[in-house]
């Protein structure tokens, strides 16, 4: 009995030194990062911690607000790429760590189910890059970074008419992947509006994991379109530019901000070499603030940041900015929240690198569009501004 | 050096003994003590929880007995167990002790009625310290919530694996069915959603709450229709077989979400209303456990368990092993498709991604952690995985290193499970450790 007594006092004692040396206190900013770290996709994980840390090193981790200096914390928690686990991080990120504002998750699926979690507890989350609408949909305290897909559709279709003078398009995507589809009806609906119904000719699809794609294609060239718009990802796109050449295709083939990958190039090889896509930003000729963060990111982390590192940073700097235009930061946690998710959707103008950011009442933002075009030497060059 | 050996072993053997003579008072302690002192320390956590824990230095209450935060912050542990062994340990430990023999009289009392009666006493204090437990945050709300969600869906695959012993992976799939079922059915007629208009049928939130029940029932059923499916072809092979066809089944689920626009496609389907609180999960796992409990050891559950040692001497011995094999599988696919309604409902989204093989391997590993033919096992297995994938979180890739670590470690040592091949009496479980009478004498000798 007196041992166990003995090691309660040895206990309570260390517990006494280690509230001296405990994080915390009224004067520390918490912003928490909800990514997926481990999973599906945790390279994504990875160009998140790796942005917000690298923010948090930029500013020296401490914030001035209202003339008084705060530290800054980041607790950055993995959601696995699961949608329980991302509410699970959310509300303990809230509850417990008691942080001001989120950060992420970036997947739709994981935004969605942590977007409510967010919005039920009145704290502010901004997602990078998720670009369902049911993120934010009816959320006033959820936000976004990226542009939507209802916009990015019609940038697409505005694109290849006024570039090219097209008519009849082709589309060709994933019925089973989220992303791929909701931009193939969007773009679909752009075209139709611009040329009127049936002018997309031929509406193709397959399903994840397809690898030959000579049927779709040959029925694609048989309908008589101008070109083939295909909204997937780097592996697909691959396949799909090399196997329509094969098939005699010449004429241009258009994607969407899911090519902005390294790898994309890397397993196209030359025959994608000349052809566009719609993205966030592009790293090739970039100038300023963009060509500043891009080499600090691959002189630090050996890579050229995609659109995941470049959309998170710009969220780290709309954060900070609407924490700093809060004003006070009072130590009462509800009114803070409060103040900083009102200063998030009056954010104009808001000069991102991946361009100008305005919030509209929904938490969207209203942004431009880049067009990239793949250069003859691989690159991702900046080829044309595209804004609403 | 002879007589070194043998004081270590006496050394050994003393400790030994001492150790059970601290933990021999705490086996007379039945479970209404060991509940009542649960309640008792969440009480306490209320009351003075959140300034003991700023006195710590902690600044606010451990959220999962300071498993979250100590591999994220290793200089907060001592203050954490100071924290569990004041608020948790030490009370539950006096007054289990101290209370004993007053909890062991009313126990005997409780059994004087019927043992529904006793066993609702007990569920009721295991529900009070939930509610009173998880009031404190949201975070450990959801942690609760979801784990005993994961209880239905491991006490499900056990009728199957464990109890059948076949090998099924179509739990995914029926959870995705009973998902989309409930959701449908609450989204329908309670909710105004872009998809399905406005409700069919707007009640006030309370009605909503008192018809959500059918909704889960809707979506069990629609998890055991598909179980039909999968059951008509495939009960006519055994084994590897099997695994393979209910492997197919859940991918065809999931693609056939996929392509039904109606539903959302692959973009998933939220809008769910927020009607599975922590009573409602609480109350349909208390149900699951209790009918398969009961269902397991019945007459029909006890051919089960034939079908599975010798399905021909089964059939020899007049058992019906067709019959008991649907009846087993399709009460399995209900459960499951009960357990991804109230997930349904929890986290207000599903997608046709979220009950992939990531899913399967979660609530394959619970089953085959917690151990075989066993209910107890179950929950155990449930408890105990959620928790430690709550606890190993911050540790990133390295958790899923760790926790196959773990299932190979214990698949070595105890190769079907914690908890294998044991019953769950509920009679027994409720009965007072110590019979009054008994306590007298003990209370005498010891004198």
């Amino acid at each position: 009995m007196k041992k166990l007594a003995l090691l309660v006092l040895l206990l309570a004692t260390l517990g006494m030194l280690s509230a001296c040396a405990g994080a915390g206190g009224p004067d520390t900013i918490k912003i928490g990062i909800n990514a997926e770290l481990t999973g599906d996709i945790p390279k994504v994980g990875e160009g998140t911690k790796f942005a917000a840390e690298m923010w948090l090193e930029d500013i020296g981790g401490e914030l001035e607000v209202g003339g008084k200096t705060y530290k800054v914390e980041l607790v950055i928690e993995d959601n696995e790429a699961k949608g329980e686990s991302a509410a699970a991080v959310n509300s303990k990120l809230i509850t417990q760590d008691e942080v001001l504002v989120i950060v992420g998750p970036q997947a739709s699926k994981q935004a969605v189910p942590a977007g409510g979690v967010a919005n039920d507890n009145k704290t502010p989350m901004i997602s990078p890059w998720s670009t369902n609408p049911a993120t934010t949909l009816d959320r006033p305290w959820v936000f976004r970074t990226p542009f939507l897909d209802p916009f990015q559709g019609p940038v697409v279709a505005n694109f290849a008419t006024e570039e090219f003078g097209f008519t009849k398009a082709a589309v060709l995507y994933d019925v089973a992947s989220d992303y791929p589809k909701g931009l193939a009806e969007f773009f679909k609906q752009g075209w139709e509006d611009l040329h009127g119904a049936g002018s997309v000719v031929a509406f193709e699809s397959f399903t994840t994991g397809d690898a030959d794609f000579s049927a779709q294609l040959t029925k694609i060239k048989e309908s008589g379109a101008e070109f083939i718009f295909t909204p997937q990802y780097y592996n697909e796109v691959a396949l799909i530019v090399q196997q329509a050449h094969e098939l005699g295709w010449t004429a241009p083939i258009l994607g969407s901000d899911s090519w902005g990958s390294a790898e994309t190039v890397e397993l196209c090889g030359e025959e994608c070499y000349g052809l566009f896509f719609s993205s966030h930003y592009a790293a090739k000729g970039a100038t300023g603030a963009t060509k500043e963060f891009i080499d600090r990111y691959n002189e630090k982390y050996g890579y050229v940041p995609d659109d995941v590192g470049a959309l998170t940073w710009d969220t780290m700097l709309i954060v900070q900015q609407a924490i700093q235009d809060c004003g006070t930061i009072t130590g009462d946690l509800a009114k803070d929240r409060q103040c900083v998710r009102d200063a998030l959707a009056k954010i104009k103008e808001f000069p991102g690198i991946t361009g100008n950011m305005t919030f509209t009442e929904q938490g969207d933002p209203i942004k431009c569009a880049v067009i990239v075009r793949i250069s003859d030497a691989g690159e991702f060059e900046f080829y044309k501004q595209a804004c609403p | 050096m002879g007589a070194g050996l043998e004081s270590s072993t006496t050394n050994r053997s003393s400790m030994r003994n001492r150790l059970s003579s601290y933990w021999e008072p705490y086996s007379q302690v039945p479970w209404l003590g060991w509940l009542v002192s649960a309640l008792i320390a969440t009480l306490l956590e209320q009351l003075i929880g959140t300034p003991l824990a700023r006195v710590l230095g902690l600044t606010k209450p451990p959220a999962l007995f300071g498993l979250v935060i100590m591999l994220k912050e290793p200089g907060l542990i001592p203050s954490a167990l100071v924290y569990v062994l004041l608020i948790y340990l030490v009370p539950i430990g006096l007054v289990a002790r101290f209370g004993a023999s007053l909890a062991n009289k009313v126990a005997a009392r409780l059994l004087d009625y019927p043992v529904v009666l006793s066993a609702l006493v007990h569920i009721a204090l295991l529900y009070a310290t939930l509610h009173l437990w998880s009031g404190v945050s949201d975070y450990r709300l959801l942690v609760v919530k979801l784990t005993l969600i994961a209880v239905i869906v491991t006490l499900s695959l056990n009728v199957v694996n464990g109890y059948m012993g076949e090998f099924s992976c179509s739990h995914p799939g029926f959870m995705a069915l009973g998902a989309y079922g409930a959701s449908v059915f609450t989204v329908l007629l309670f909710v105004q959603d872009s998809r399905f208009g406005p409700p069919l049928l707007p009640l006030p939130l309370v009605l909503q709450h008192v018809l959500f029940p059918i909704s889960l029932i809707v979506g069990g059923l629609v998890a055991a229709l598909g179980a039909l499916l999968v059951a008509i072809p495939s009960f006519r092979t055994r084994g590897d077989y099997l695994a393979i066809i209910s492997l197919a089944f859940m991918f065809i689920v999931k693609s056939l979400f996929e392509n039904l626009e109606f539903v959302g496609g692959p973009r998933g389907l939220g809008n769910q209303p927020d009607l599975a609180t922590l009573p409602w999960v609480f109350f349909w796992t208390m149900a699951c456990i209790w009918i398969i409990n009961n269902f397991v050891r019945s007459i029909l559950g006890k051919a089960l368990n034939a079908v599975r040692d010798g399905e021909m001497a089964a059939d020899a011995m007049t058992v019906n092993t067709r019959h008991t094999k649907m009846v087993a599988f399709l009460f399995a696919a209900f459960w499951a498709g009960v357990s991804g309604g109230l997930f349904a409902h929890v986290l207000r989204y599903i997608n046709p991604g979220t009950f992939g093989i990531r899913k399967l391997a979660e609530v394959l590993a619970m089953v085959y952690l917690g151990g075989l033919n066993s209910v107890a096992g179950s929950v155990v297995g449930a408890v105990g995985f959620n928790l430690l994938s709550e606890a190993l979180r911050p540790l990133e890739i390295f958790k899923w290193i760790i926790i196959p670590v773990l299932l190979i470690v214990l698949m070595v040592f105890r190769p079907t499970g914690l908890i294998a091949f044991t019953e769950l009496d509920v009679g027994e479980l409720l009965k007072p450790k110590v019979k009054p009478e008994e306590e007298v004498e003990y209370a005498a000798a010891t004198r």
